[in-house]
């Protein structure tokens, strides 16, 4: 046998099973690495104040530093109708079931849903709003208890979109394009920052139950894939019932003890492999193993709620306890970033109300509005708002015009791109702050546009990334997830 | 495509030291292009649009173009070049600007201000031009590949590594031509085979076996995009699969690579196009579609053309298309006309906007075989002469118009009885709410009329007798229903009602308190209130205008219900009265009828008998035409006939069922077709689907060779395209495809970015093997399979993968091949490796996608409620074990046995997959059910085949998983882990029990649990070994 190599291997297997072991062959593999990149790119090598992370940042990363370490995304897909939430519009009561202005309209586009209809009758929303906290932004009472945490956030009333149908303004919305095969916010945000937690993984995503009678649309995993990054970036999806992270448990019959004794077995082994083929990968994959076995004992504490104050499960909300709950998803979103996990994104379905929009709209409500509150009034308990970015938020808005039949009580609103609200809060975002505005019908805007190229730039700018520059090689372009075009930094509703 | 191995700087060090030697010949392509693409181009490139300071660089001309006395570059002077002076300065005017955050490096801008000293020469990017088959060097090496490879070691002063053993050997290439390993014994016969052409022998065997094809198929499928689901809003399953077999036996049969070109970009083209090239034309409808409500027509319409022109252009041309969409391609000279101009081979597709939702979206081709074909020809006999027998009695009509009599016969009223003793003949009678249907006798209750009435007693509920399918009825003119019913006065229900059947359940009458029976919205056809229920002890005639109940006359009615809410009704007597004046009725009289005009009567008549005799009154119909008419009349339409065909139509109907339900088992394929009439396409600006710009013709970008226009003035076409593309001059596609395959066997392309040959991707690491090869695969009449050979037959493929300091130093990405890559095995061949080592791989070929294993909850938690693809429904039995080609892909939700090991999603077109190396996978072989099975059954052939001792039956399975024998401590570290299996597991027999028995598939009885356990784990262990899931 070759002596350099059996002395590699010799000293390796010493560092690997030395003392803390695990983390100590941490360290040792990384040195290795650092030598020479495993399956990722040159540029993708650990800076080496990060060598003991399994996953690093990108070297240069953050470009500045950042206001917000790492991000929490609550996804309303569907749309919800921000008439009926965030924008307040008591002029319309007038207009009741008065054709929509053409000057409104404008001859925008329309779906082909209520294309057909012969009116556009104004559907005024049937609930009362009220001025919320010292800076009075405006909620409606369908969300009593984000009222209660409205000088945290900055509402965006004036967001748009280019899609106009679900499937591609999710993907538009996660991915930064309509066409799938993009990489979503999540995933470039991983390769972009890594993660500080060498026990779970940089992007989670919980996808919740939501209410029974809702009109639910579908999601797409493209909404948390890595697109063209390498698939270690795709978003690793928490699961409610079942294992909670994929094949993490044990095969029955199997404990603990018996994984190990396989696998301290299987580290000889690889070692031995890798003296013969001296393969940098082999070295990566033990470590992988070793990450994945400490997976399947941080995994269950970290899904204990057990170590949880009553209060805390209380503020929450009823169905905290219940895996797979919006509830419980919240309070796990927190235990994860807690746990050093870079994104969180959660993903809540069925605000997609074309009719019976009252009934369906207190459902949808009812299931995130305490815990969403309680999700930030418990980062800030913790010290943690500060630098914890949270957006709220669906793909695009809802017309004011009614699709059906309109009554005082009941209506419908069909899509629409072209004004929506978002709130954002923590790392790097004004609080109490409103910003943009829209005409008395909510259907254009007026002041402050922002379009969802520029809430992502702003997103990474929160995180220390200027999006110009975050860029990479697919198709013959440096792709990024803010596009081709110019984007803007919306300064005015940082902190 | 996925890239994740993009060329990092390295390589250029290595190839480019950062010391010039002064002598040195820089080569545009080589050293400068990749330069000023990267740098430059953005804005100083061919896109026109965003050309700053009117000053372009990728040509000479505009290099050199006097910019108001001074130009960019004067060749042979630096110092007068504002390039140089720009980018050696240290002011704010630098270039590229300080915002462009893409410095130039020293080294760089010395290799710049080197070349402007030689003379600037601009070259043609490497890749527009075509290859020229360069000349083999000198070597001792029989395979010309080692020979181009050898001499660029040698520049280097690396030596290539030995051959692999013979074991290595086997299994890297049997997995690579086939994804399954080799058995024992075939490592066996290959060990002992000291024929000078064992491997060639070997290479023969893998490429004759079915295997092939299907790992073959794998990667094409990536490119093509396939899947079994429509990809968006629904995500709703598409039948496709005979395309993914097609692929299969492309592969197997070596079809010439031009065939499979041509077949899959223009199959329906090919004059009398065959079955296979049909489905093979298929290719063009992978892209993902959609359904959803809303949606606007146009949009989709062109971005399927888009997708369809980007991956085209992708696969055959390795380039990015994509860009020119919106704008003109910054870094490639291709516009977005040129663009459009490709998009309008593809822009006239047939298939709708949008899919329907449904498995079947048309275009599509039905896949009926032989024998289905010879019942189907036997049963269209069988139809064929009924409708001999409906003539026969057509012939022997004695008809005498009543129109024509004098005097005419007056107005009769008729009744037609749709309901007495029983429901229509044929008809599926069913019931529900309470007993099946119960006919009295008068013996047993009121019978109003012939011999049975039909009597139902039902508890607080709905219940009813009726018929949606069997026979049919036909709504008369100014028709008026009639039944009768008897209330039992004891037990009088609370509401009855009348229903009818046409495409569904849409008309009803009904009577007493209808909201008790809650079917059809209430105030409309659906649901008519007839009044207050009759009353009860006697037979009472109930009436109801068809028209109220919104039957117009004409409308075929295919079932009928007696519905009640509670209580005890007989019904009897049910039927349609009408008015017949023969004499002014169609139904009666052919002049009457036809007197009608061809617009009223049209929707009777065949379309293209109908587009015949448009406009034209019948005395201008020829003999011919008015007998055609005439024959169809009488048999269809003429009511003295009706009542003696009815039993003939009956017999053919049934028959055409037949033929039907044949056709629809059948499998479908998706395929290509154009509309008649193409579309005109536009440049679409910035890439908006409502924003037409100037209109294009189809045609190729400039710097390409020619498509001229074809002689007799036809316009061209998807086939003319696929020639084109296959032209022996044409400078892309036999590089591409070359360069593809080399990428399957080695891990990267000579071209790295194998999907762009473009300048922005990287240049080849060895140009005269890559166009040797392309000249050559030509040559060979674009023989794959020869290609493979070529590949695998070299020295370079067959050398050991070893991996000295050495060469990891001076070569880390393995751009020279000095060594043979080691690659993790893909997503497919790792599943396939476990059912295989275990025995309980199942061989089958083919088929509609099947449904593995799979973890609750991947498909429910983000399946659309309506999509038929929501619930994930587990096959069991052989279906679990088949190759992974098979599995099921649906595109939203993806198999995580893929997915996690780098599979795409087929969203988009894919030339290459990542190899990640994941703790998620780590948790995947070690504890997904399938591995689990897997290496249980494994266990059992180890114990039963592997020898009587642990140690010899740890050898044979170590055999088995690497193809080479175990060392002796490997043995032992194997060894003392299954004692601690074994002891653990015999002090526990419940934990032992539990893991024998994971999986569907039985455990062997004869083998005790806690052996079987503690086996289980070995091969647990086995099968994640570094060597297990890596070639090596």
């Amino acid at each position: 046998m070759n002596p350099i190599n059996e002395f590699v291997r010799e000293a390796t297997r010493r560092q690997f099973f030395a003392g803390a072991g695990l983390k100590v062959g941490g360290v040792a593999l990384a040195s290795l690495l650092a030598q020479r990149g495993s399956s990722i790119r040159a540029s993708d090598e650990p800076a080496s104040s990060n060598a003991a992370r399994m996953h690093p940042p990108l070297a240069g990363l953050p470009h500045f530093p950042a206001k917000a370490k790492r991000l929490i995304y609550l996804h309303m897909n569907g749309a919800p109708s921000q008439l009926d939430l965030f924008d307040y519009k008591p002029g319309l009561a007038k207009y009741f079931d008065q054709e929509l202005p053409d000057s409104v309209r404008n001859g925008q586009r329309i779906t082909t849903m209520t294309s057909g209809q012969s009116r556009f009758p104004v559907a005024p929303s049937k609930f009362a709003y009220t001025r919320c906290g010292e800076s009075g932004i405006w909620m409606s009472e369908m969300v009593p208890h984000m009222q209660t945490i409205a000088d945290e956030i900055t509402m965006i009333k004036s967001v748009h979109t280019e899609a106009i149908n679900h499937d591609p303004a999710c993907t538009f919305v996660m991915t930064g394009s309509e066409v799938p095969g993009k990489p979503s916010l999540g995933a470039w945000i991983s390769y972009g920052l890594g993660s500080e937690s060498n026990d779970l993984p940089a992007f989670v995503v919980f996808t919740p139950t939501f209410p029974k009678d809702s009109q639910a649309q579908a999601l797409f995993t493209r909404m948390w894939s890595s697109g063209f990054l390498p698939s270690k970036y795709d978003g690793v999806a928490l699961r409610g019932s079942g294992d909670p992270v994929l094949y993490v448990k044990n095969p029955p019959g199997v404990d603990t003890r018996d994984r190990r004794i396989m696998l301290d077995a299987l580290n000889q082994l690889n070692h031995t492999n890798y003296a013969r083929y001296h393969d940098p990968e082999t070295l990566t994959r033990i470590a992988q193993y070793e990450m994945a076995f400490r997976m399947q004992a941080s995994v269950p504490e970290l899904t204990d709620l057990s170590s949880e104050s009553q209060a805390t499960l209380e503020m929450y909300g009823p169905g905290v306890n219940e895996p797979g709950t919006f509830a419980s998803s919240a309070i796990l979103a927190r235990r994860l970033v807690e746990r050093g996990v870079r994104v969180v994104q959660v993903l809540h379905r069925g605000w997609d109300q074309h009719n019976r929009l009252p009934k369906l709209l207190k459902d949808q409500c009812l299931d995130v509005d305490q815990a969403t509150a309680a999700l930030i009034k418990d980062l800030k308990q913790r010290g943690m708002l500060d630098d914890t970015l949270v957006v709220f938020g669906g793909e695009f808005g809802r017309t004011v015009y009614c699709q059906g039949k309109l009554t005082r009580e009941d209506y419908g609103r069909d899509h629409h791109p072209r004004n929506f609200c978002m709130w954002m809060a923590g790392g790097g975002i004004a609080k109490g702050r409103t910003f943009g505005e829209t005409d008395d019908f909510s259907y254009n805007i007026t002041e402050n546009p922002v379009h969802l190229n520029d809430l992502n730039a702003t997103i990474l700018h929160c995180l220390g990334i200027d999006d110009r520059r975050f860029t990479y090689p697919f198709q013959g372009l440096e792709q990024r997830l803010t596009g081709v075009l110019e984007t803007r930094v919306i300064t005015e509703i940082l902190a | 495509m996925r890239l994740n191995q993009l060329l990092p700087c390295l390589l250029l060090l290595t190839f480019h030291p950062a010391l010039l030697l002064a002598d040195e010949r820089l080569s545009f392509n080589r050293d400068i292009r990749p330069i000023l693409s990267d740098h430059c181009f953005a804005c100083h490139g061919f896109d026109a649009k965003k050309r700053q300071a009117d000053l372009r660089l990728d040509t000479a001309a505009g290099a050199e173009a006097d910019l108001g006395g001074y130009q960019a570059i004067v060749p042979g002077n630096p110092q007068e070049s504002a390039v140089w002076q720009r980018i050696s300065t240290d002011g704010d005017d630098v270039m590229p600007p300080e915002d462009f955050h893409k410095p130039l490096s020293e080294n760089q801008k010395n290799i710049l201000r080197a070349w402007i000293s030689q003379g600037a020469p601009y070259e043609a990017h490497w890749s527009f031009v075509a290859p020229v088959k360069p000349d083999v060097p000198p070597s001792t090496e029989g395979n010309p590949i080692d020979a181009f490879l050898r001499q660029r070691l040698s520049e280097e002063g690396l030596q290539p590594n030995p051959l692999a053993d013979r074991p290595t050997l086997i299994r890297r290439l049997t997995l690579d031509l086939t994804g399954l390993p080799p058995t024992p014994e075939e490592i066996d016969a290959f060990v002992a085979n000291d024929s000078e052409t064992a491997y060639e022998e070997l290479v023969d065997d893998l490429q004759s076996r079915v295997t092939y094809g299907e790992h073959m198929a794998r990667y094409w499928l990536d490119l093509a995009r396939y899947a079994d689901t429509h990809g968006l809003h629904l995500d709703n399953e598409r039948s496709m699969w005979p395309y993914r077999d097609w692929v299969v036996r492309a592969f197997n049969q070596n079809l010439r690579f031009d065939d499979f070109t041509r077949w899959q970009l223009a199959g329906d083209l090919l004059e009398s196009p065959t079955r296979d090239q049909l489905i093979a034309s298929g290719f063009n409808r992978c892209n993902v579609t959609t359904s959803e409500g809303g949606s606007i027509n146009d949009e989709w319409v062109f971005r399927y053309a888009v997708d369809r022109t980007a991956t085209a252009v992708e696969v055959w041309m390795g380039l990015t298309a994509g860009c020119a969409v919106c704008h003109d391609h910054k870094f490639d000279p291709l516009s977005t006309k040129e663009f459009y101009s490709l998009y309008a081979f593809f822009h006239s597709a047939a298939d709708p906007a949008m899919d329907g939702n449904i498995a079947e979206t048309p275009p599509i081709l039905r896949l009926i075989d032989e024998s289905d074909e010879a019942k189907m020809a036997a049963l269209r006999r069988q139809a064929a002469d009924i409708d001999q027998q409906i003539e026969q009695r057509l012939r022997s009509l004695d008809y005498v118009d009543p129109a024509l009599l004098d005097p005419q016969p007056v107005a009769e009223s008729i009744e037609e009885i749709w309901f007495e003793d029983g429901f229509p003949e044929g008809a599926n009678v069913e019931s529900s709410g309470g007993p099946p249907l119960q006919l009295i006798a008068p013996e047993n209750g009121a019978v109003y009329s012939g011999k049975l009435a039909l009597r139902r007693k039902a508890d607080a509920q709905i219940a009813q007798d009726f018929f949606a399918k069997g026979a049919k009825l036909r709504v008369p003119d100014s028709g008026k229903f009639f039944a009768y019913c008897y209330l039992d006065p004891e037990d009088p229900p609370q509401a009855i009602m009348i229903q009818f059947h046409t495409n569904a359940w849409k008309n009803r009458a009904v009577w007493g308190d209808q909201e008790k029976i809650n079917f059809g919205k209430p105030d409309t056809t659906e649901k008519v209130h007839m009044g207050d229920l009759p009353a009860t002890g006697q037979w009472v005639r109930l009436e109801m205008e068809a028209k109220q109940l919104g039957l117009d006359a004409g409308t075929e009615v295919s079932g009928f219900a007696f519905t009640q809410f509670s209580g005890t009704i007989t019904w009897d007597h049910f039927g349609v009265a009408y008015q017949v004046d023969k004499a002014k009725d169609p139904a009666w009289s052919w002049q009457v009828f036809v007197e009608q005009g061809v617009a009223t009567i049209g929707k009777r008549l065949p379309d293209a008998l109908r587009r015949q005799l448009q406009g034209r009154n019948y005395d201008q119909w020829t003999v011919e035409e008015t007998e055609q008419v005439r024959k169809l009349w009488l048999s269809e339409i003429y009511a003295g006939t009706q009542s003696v065909l009815a039993p003939f139509k009956a017999s053919k109907q049934a028959l055409e069922q037949e033929i039907s339900a044949i056709e629809k088992a059948s499998p479908v394929t998706f395929v290509m077709a154009d509309l008649k009439k193409p579309r005109d396409s536009f440049v679409m600006l910035r890439g908006a689907y409502d924003n037409p710009g100037e209109q294009v013709q189809r045609g190729v970008p400039a710097f390409l060779p020619e498509l001229p226009g074809k002689s007799d003035g036809s316009p061209l076409n998807r086939l003319d395209l696929a020639n084109w593309l296959l032209r022996p001059d044409h400078p892309l596609t036999a590089r591409v495809t070359v360069n593809r395959f080399w990428q399957q066997f080695f891990g990267n392309g000579l071209v790295l970015t194998s999907a762009d040959f473009g300048s922005q991707g990287q240049p080849p690491s060895h140009p005269e093997l890559l166009d040797w090869l392309a000249t050559q695969f030509i040559a060979d009449g674009w023989d794959t399979k020869q290609l493979v050979r070529r590949i695998v037959t070299s020295h370079a493929y067959r050398q050991s993968s070893e991996l000295t300091p050495e060469q990891l130093a001076r070569d880390p990405d393995n751009r020279l091949l000095a060594r043979s890559p080691r690659l993790r095995l893909d997503a497919e061949v790792l599943r396939d490796q476990a059912l295989f080592v275990s025995g309980l791989l199942v061989p089958a070929v083919g088929g509609p996608g099947v449904k593995p294993y799979q973890p609750p909850n991947i498909w429910e938690p983000v399946g659309f409620g309506n999509s038929n693809t929501r619930y994930y429904k587990q096959d069991s039995g052989s279906a679990l074990y088949r190759r992974s080609l098979y599995t099921f892909l649906k595109r939203t939700a993806p198999p995580p046995f893929m997915s996690s090991f780098d599979a795409p999603n087929r969203e988009q077109s894919c030339s290459l997959r990542g190899r990640t190396n994941t703790p998620m996978q780590a948790l995947q072989l070690m504890n997904d059910i399938q591995h689990v099975e897997a290496a249980r059954a494994f266990a059992s052939r180890i114990i039963l085949a592997g020898g009587k001792t642990a140690k010899q039956r740890i050898e044979w399975a170590w055999r088995v998983v690497t193809a080479r024998q175990a060392t002796e401590p490997e043995v032992g570290i194997a060894l003392a882990a299954l004692r601690q299996h074994q002891s653990r597991f015999e002090q526990d027999a419940n934990r032992a029990a539990e893991l024998a028995q994971y999986g569907e598939s039985s455990p062997d009885p004869d083998i005790a649990p806690e052996q079987l356990a503690a086996y289980t784990m070995l091969a647990n262990l086995l099968l994640n070994l570094d060597e297990a899931v890596t070639k090596n």
